[in-house]
């Protein structure tokens, strides 16, 4: 069945990367989102089941995007993705549900080894 | 010379590179400072040398008092990195590097000095590692920088260039601010690069924009 | 590796000749390179050095500060820099002019580079000591002459104090500095009595000599943040940071009788001298700094129309009297 995956990231450059990254045989259906508040609307509309984040974002960042999740039960696989790699920011988001952590720029190898990890490929 | 204008793409990709290079500036300062840094969206502009005050005082805020700190690099690229420190500054950074009491002015000019190299190194350096990754570079693609000084201290953001000492007509500015919340504590790290910078910018961001 | 390899031995003799100081640190502070600069400046031969704690053989180092210097050059795989401006010195070298001198010791710029093999994960610092002395002295030089000639330009040649434009100046500054930090202060403008006479009594030298005189008792009296100067012929302004009004009328007072229990003694000859004044403080609904100045010389002028040698404060009610009576 075709995984519905939501690239939310404010930058166009960004998105076209993360997809470029993506395993090229993976199964899936993709929608963009540019802000949190288009992320949302896309997970609402079950566009979402494992979703690319980006934390640092105009309107509605990344960790603002995690907290809506969770008061909404979380119904999706969030793998961030960013540049703000500082420690802190990698434990905050695992502690408000993240599954996995993944350093811009994108590696093909990093996001596959996550992937994997947490069953999301098959 | 007239410069044309970087296109939406170019400029989408330029403020994704710079987004990555300032990740890593901004995880250097935390790891320095030992706290949580909070990293505002790039912004990029294409400036006359003669818009600088104004713009700067813009990014920065009219009326707050500031200092800056410069830093030069050169090879692959050239151009200096501003760093602008908010008003407490250099208190809330004594704070954070286990300062006890009051600094001295040279103990207080030597902080901004050392966080401002740490800035610019990281994030120059960044953008570096991206360029290596991701373009063609002819000749070595590497930085060297000279030592930071302090430009001024506690002035408006107006006053920290002045036009008529600069000998290129239009700049690259990059700008992106670091804040760290409860200790209020804000840096702006601005890079200004001249004519032939810009040129050789637009080429890499169109082989980074190619690559994809 | 890259093109253009230098061959070993000839980077080796560069290295030992140039007159720079190039020693490298491993992640222990241990030292792994350490060229003739360093040989001959600090007295310990490189093969002592090599493998040697760099603390242990320069114990008065400053070892945290520079212990963290290194390590963020390691950690954050970053240049660092340490200027004579912030730090005159690294290490306590003699300088290399014993004729001619001029400084105390050597005065260093230093870079600290990190250094591996594989560009990512440095292990060890390179760091390189500059002798910047000559740029120090003739630097600290200009600077000194530069204080001089802008204390000069502040000053009043006859008394020596602060002249007016220097007055203005402060007052301005911490008018604005009041306005936006808060706290207070106040200025008194005061005025030698029957000065005319003085000078067509017993000469301009006489004069002279007053005008240098009270200016002297003044500025003994002063604290440290309080300022005096020659605000005119024979009027000076007082200002009087973190000072509220009764707090100037107290010191005023002091001043102004102290002036006038001590005569001038010129030449054998004893003048007498007395001082009206004015006072004010300042206020948030004062537009201006000028204002102030205003008000002091309402508040002085009603002194002299009072009966001079005495203090008076600025009320509004005093600018009935100024506008009614001729300047005096």
């Amino acid at each position: 069945m075709t995984l519905p995956i939501l690239v939310v990231d404010d930058s166009a450059m960004a998105r076209k990367m993360l997809i470029k990254s993506l395993p090229p045989d993976w199964d899936v259906s993709i929608s963009q989102a540019a802000n949190g508040i288009e992320a949302m609307v896309a997970y609402r509309e079950g566009k979402a089941a494992v979703m690319f984040l980006d934390l640092n974002m105009p309107e509605m960042d990344g960790y603002q995007v995690l907290e809506a999740l969770r008061q909404e039960d979380m119904n999706s696989m969030v793998i961030v993705v960013s540049a703000d790699i500082q420690p802190i920011a990698q434990e905050r988001v695992m502690s408000m549900g993240a599954i996995a952590f993944v350093k811009k720029p994108i590696s093909f190898d990093a996001l596959n080894s996550v992937l994997k990890q947490y069953g999301v490929m098959i | 010379m007239t410069l044309a204008a970087l296109t939406n793409d170019q400029r989408d990709a330029l403020q994704e590179l710079t987004n990555i290079a300032m990740g890593q500036a901004g995880s250097s300062l935390a790891t320095l400072l030992d706290a949580f840094v909070d990293l505002s969206v790039p912004r990029i502009r294409v400036v006359e040398v003669v818009e600088l005050p104004a713009t700067l005082s813009d990014l920065v805020g009219k009326n707050n008092l500031v200092s800056a700190v410069r830093q030069s690099f050169q090879g692959y690229l050239r151009g200096e990195a501003i760093i602008i420190f908010g008003e407490p500054g250099t208190h809330a950074l004594a704070d954070l590097m286990g300062y006890e009491g009051e600094l001295a002015e040279s103990g207080q000019a030597e902080l901004l000095l050392d966080v401002a190299n740490v800035l610019s190194g990281a994030c120059l350096g960044g953008m570096m590692e991206q360029i290596r990754n991701f373009t063609e570079t002819h000749g070595p693609a590497e930085l060297s920088f000279s030592m930071p000084s302090i430009m001024v201290r506690d002035v408006p953001a107006a006053q920290i260039i002045d036009p008529q000492k600069v000998q290129w007509t239009h700049s690259l500015l990059l700008e992106v601010n670091f804040t760290i919340k409860d200790r209020n504590f804000v840096a702006h790290l601005t890079m200004l690069m001249p004519e032939d910078g810009i040129e050789k910018i637009r080429g890499i961001v169109d082989e980074f924009i190619a690559a994809f | 590796m890259s093109e253009g390899v230098i061959p070993f031995s000839l980077a080796e003799n560069v290295l030992k000749r140039i007159d720079v100081g190039i020693f490298v640190l491993n992640k222990n502070f241990e030292v792994q390179l350490w060229n003739n600069f360093m040989v001959h400046h600090s007295g310990h031969q490189a093969k002592d050095m090599l493998g040697k704690n760099l603390f242990d053989a320069f114990p008065d180092l400053p070892k945290p500060w520079f212990t963290k210097k290194v390590n963020t050059v390691i950690m954050l795989n970053n240049f660092a820099f340490i200027s004579w401006e912030n730090r005159p010195f690294l290490f306590r070298f003699a300088h290399n002019r014993p004729i001619t001198g001029g400084a105390d010791h050597m005065y260093q710029n230093c870079m600290l580079m990190p250094v591996s093999n594989d560009s990512s994960k440095p292990e060890s610092v390179c760091v390189v000591i500059f002798d910047v002395t000559d740029t120090a002295i003739a630097t600290t030089m200009l600077k000194d002459a530069m204080e001089r000639i802008a204390d000069i330009s502040n000053r009043d040649g006859l008394t020596g104090i602060y002249n007016r434009r220097y007055l203005e100046t402060r007052l301005e500054s911490e008018f604005d500095r009041t306005r936006r930090y808060g706290g207070t202060f106040s200025m008194i403008l005061f005025d030698l009595d029957f000065f005319k006479k003085v000078n067509d009594t017993y000469g301009h030298l006489a004069g002279d000599k007053v005008l240098v005189e009270v200016a002297r008792r003044m500025s003994d009296q002063l604290r440290t943040t309080d300022v005096v100067g020659r605000y005119g012929g024979e009027e000076f302004a007082l200002i009087l940071p973190e000072t509220p009004i009764e707090g100037a009328r107290v010191f005023g007072d002091r001043l102004r009788e102290m002036i006038e229990l001590e005569p001038v003694i010129y030449d054998n000859t004893t003048i007498p001298v007395t001082v009206s004044m004015g006072a004010t403080e300042y206020s948030a609904d004062l537009a201006s700094y000028d204002k102030l100045i205003l008000q002091s010389d309402v508040a002085l002028y009603a002194s002299k129309a009072g009966g001079r040698n005495c203090l008076t404060c600025y009320s509004p009610e005093l600018e009935t009297i100024a506008a009614s009576g001729a300047k005096h």
